[in-house]
């Protein structure tokens, strides 16, 4: 009973068991005659999965340490246009650029938040709409090709039938940041800071250094996958090639993230980036309109955020629908 | 009233008066606002009819979602990303039941756009929701029904049912009259009823407001309703413009607003702001928009140039509080 109750109340477990459930559902009507997983269904997932998975990743390294980057649609695009706007001879060079834009973009937006001590949340915003504004100047407000078909070629090309490039080195990122988090020293002060930032001060805990840091992997995180992206297409757009906002918040939460506390897992993160992308592919390929898929995102953050809510508690006890301490008087 | 005669009671610094007669956020401001006056006059062409019009046109529609937009900071909600695509949706729905009388059509738009951020504004109010996910969520949902209903169609008003709101009043733009009629309802209701006292009361001090018997949720869902109902009248002015509805048409105004809204000088962290405030903010982007134009700088400038005033607005007054 004890461990049953450990395993449910573990976020991250949690995801893996719906996203198991789910897998288990599709492969079900799979049987049935449904044809939910055509051919190269795995292979459409795990594009999916590197299109939002570094992404995600990001917000949840945000979130861990209890905060909010919400400058992710504004660099995916600016990196997807400087990696094709500099890497026209080079594509390595561009994509160094994107990167270096990446880390330089979150850390400073860390550094304002940390010096002036503002809430996240107006920072990467002011950073979002500015990454915007440099993505549309550095285009001349128009999409971009890159010339070389090879660098695309690479990019989608599959690997093991699956597999590509993109998605094997989003799977390598969940590996090292579900490592460090768990196994080093950054995890523990970033799990630290997430949990009571003023205790771990006291304990040490540099936490200013700990947030510079974390917004710089994830401005270099959102830089990864906007300029890869932009590669597998051959080109750029300053108003987004896809809309990756809404997917990352939705697979961060479905992952046991909650936005008030600091329980963003990688690996939970993985998982709900991976019931998104399995979710598209299915309701896809069962041809359901692709609206669907975004009223079944917008409701599991709208029943997440509910759910969450510090008072639900205290309105479940008055109604004599829950015991918990948190129902006393308000 | 106590809590006000208290510092007066205290003896001053010389240094404290002078802050207190000229606060540096006040004084920062006076010279921005001073600098874009020059600027906007020196820039040939700026006050030319067709700019000036444009100019009001353009502050108009996101004046007014600005104006509800400004209900939610103060309310410490930070801001809704669902504003656009209520928006969208409101001007469908105006376009949808245009041909049925426009009484009806405007009474059915408005209602919409309320209902729309009344339900978010309770889940925000009643439980505590995070506000950011919430409107996400909302946007999402909004947007996800609004193109199961119309394929992603473009609904068209029925003829000449809002020709009223493109015409002039005594050389004025009705829309531009519209929002100056909005801003006058926002300012009165925030700053002059007890419904407005207590939304900067639960925006600056949640706790301290729900301790001193203020209805938290009423407040925090009444304050979204406003936001919906200032939304609306942005919706029937783009309908207007257009004439026809599509749920595209109010994307990017949440963004839009919300620097208006921080440009003005509304606290991002609640409790503090002004619907006046917002308004400066909205008129001082665009008529940076429109002198960009003017000096030959192309559209994208202007995409980095808000998002350049909207950071610095953050930083500023960041640094005023540190």
């Amino acid at each position: 009973m004890n461990i049953l109750r450990r395993v449910l109340g573990d976020g991250s477990s949690r995801a893996w068991m719906l996203l198991g459930a789910l897998l288990c559902l599709f492969l079900g009507l799979d049987q049935t005659g449904l044809s939910v997983f055509g051919k190269g269904a795995g292979f459409s997932v795990l594009e999916n999965f590197a299109t939002f998975g570094p992404v995600a990743l990001g917000l949840a390294l945000t979130m861990l340490i209890r905060e909010f980057d919400i400058s992710m649609a504004g660099m995916f695009s600016l990196a997807g246009c400087v990696a094709v706007r500099l890497g026209q001879a080079h594509p390595g060079l561009g994509l160094l650029a994107a990167l270096g834009v990446g880390v330089l973009g979150g850390a400073i937006q860390g550094l304002v938040l940390v010096r002036l001590n503002l809430g996240s949340v107006p920072v990467t915003l002011g950073g979002l709409l500015t990454f915007f504004g440099m993505a549309y100047v550095l285009t001349g407000n128009r999409t971009v090709d890159l010339p070389d078909l090879n660098v695309a070629l690479a990019m989608n090309e599959p690997i093991l039938g699956v597999f590509s490039l993109r998605s094997i080195l989003a799977v390598l990122l969940f590996a090292i940041a579900a490592f460090m988090v768990a196994y080093t020293r950054i995890g523990r002060d970033m799990v630290a800071t997430g949990s009571d930032p003023r205790a771990a001060k006291v304990a040490g805990v540099r936490t200013e250094a700990v947030t510079i840091g974390v917004f710089a992997a994830s401005g270099t995180l959102f830089a990864v996958a906007g300029a890869l992206m932009s590669y597998s297409l051959s080109a750029a757009s300053p108003s987004g090639l896809s809309d990756v906002t809404v997917p990352a918040i939705a697979a961060v939460i479905l992952g046991g993230a909650s936005p008030s506390r600091g329980t963003a897992r990688p690996l939970g993160t993985a998982a709900g980036v991976l019931i998104l992308c399995l979710l598209r592919t299915g309701l896809t390929s069962l041809e359901m309109s692709p609206h669907v898929h975004e009223m079944v995102m917008g409701s599991i953050l709208m029943i997440v955020a509910i759910s969450d809510g510090p008072d639900l508690t205290r309105h479940l006890y008055r109604l004599g629908l829950g015991g918990g301490r948190d129902g006393s008087a308000p | 009233m106590t809590e006000r005669s208290v510092p007066a009671l205290q003896p001053l610094p010389a240094a404290r008066i002078g802050t207190t007669m000229l606060r540096p956020d006040t004084a920062i401001r006076a010279a921005a606002l001073g600098a874009l006056f020059v600027l906007a006059l020196t820039t040939p062409g700026f006050t030319a009819h067709a700019s000036l019009l444009s100019f009001i046109n353009t502050a108009a529609l996101v004046g007014c979602v600005a104006v509800g937009m400004t209900f939610i900071t103060v309310s410490g909600n930070i801001m809704s990303f669902s504003l656009g695509t209520t928006t969208g949706a409101t001007s469908l729905m105006f376009a949808a039941l245009s041909g049925h009388g426009i009484a009806l059509a405007l009474l059915a738009a408005v209602l919409l756009a309320i209902v729309l951020n009344v339900v978010q504004g309770l889940v925000i109010g009643l439980f505590r929701a995070n506000p950011i996910i919430v409107s996400i969520a909302a946007l999402t949902l909004i947007e996800g029904a609004a193109e199961m209903w119309t394929g992603n169609a473009i609904l068209y008003v029925s003829e000449g049912s809002l020709s009223f709101l493109k015409g002039k009043v005594a050389g004025i733009p009705v829309s531009g009259i519209v929002l100056l009629a909005c801003v006058a309802l926002g300012q009165a209701v925030l700053r002059y009823t007890q419904f407005g006292q207590n939304v900067v009361m639960v925006g600056s001090n949640f706790r301290a407001a729900r301790a001193a018997g203020v209805k938290t949720w009423r407040t925090v869902t009444a304050a979204y309703g406003w936001a919906g109902f200032f939304t609306s009248i942005a919706a029937i002015l783009i309908a207007a413009r257009y004439d026809a509805g599509h749920i595209e048409y109010g994307a990017g105004y949440d963004y839009s607003a919300i620097a208006g809204v921080l440009v003005g000088g509304t606290a991002i962290s609640g409790g503090q702001g002004s619907v006046l405030r917002s308004f400066v903010g909205v008129v001082v982007i665009a008529a940076i928009s429109v002198i960009l134009l003017l000096r030959g700088f192309a559209t994208e400038y202007q995409h980095l140039f808000t998002g350049l005033v909207v950071l610095a607005a953050v930083l500023v007054q960041g640094r005023l509080r540190a």
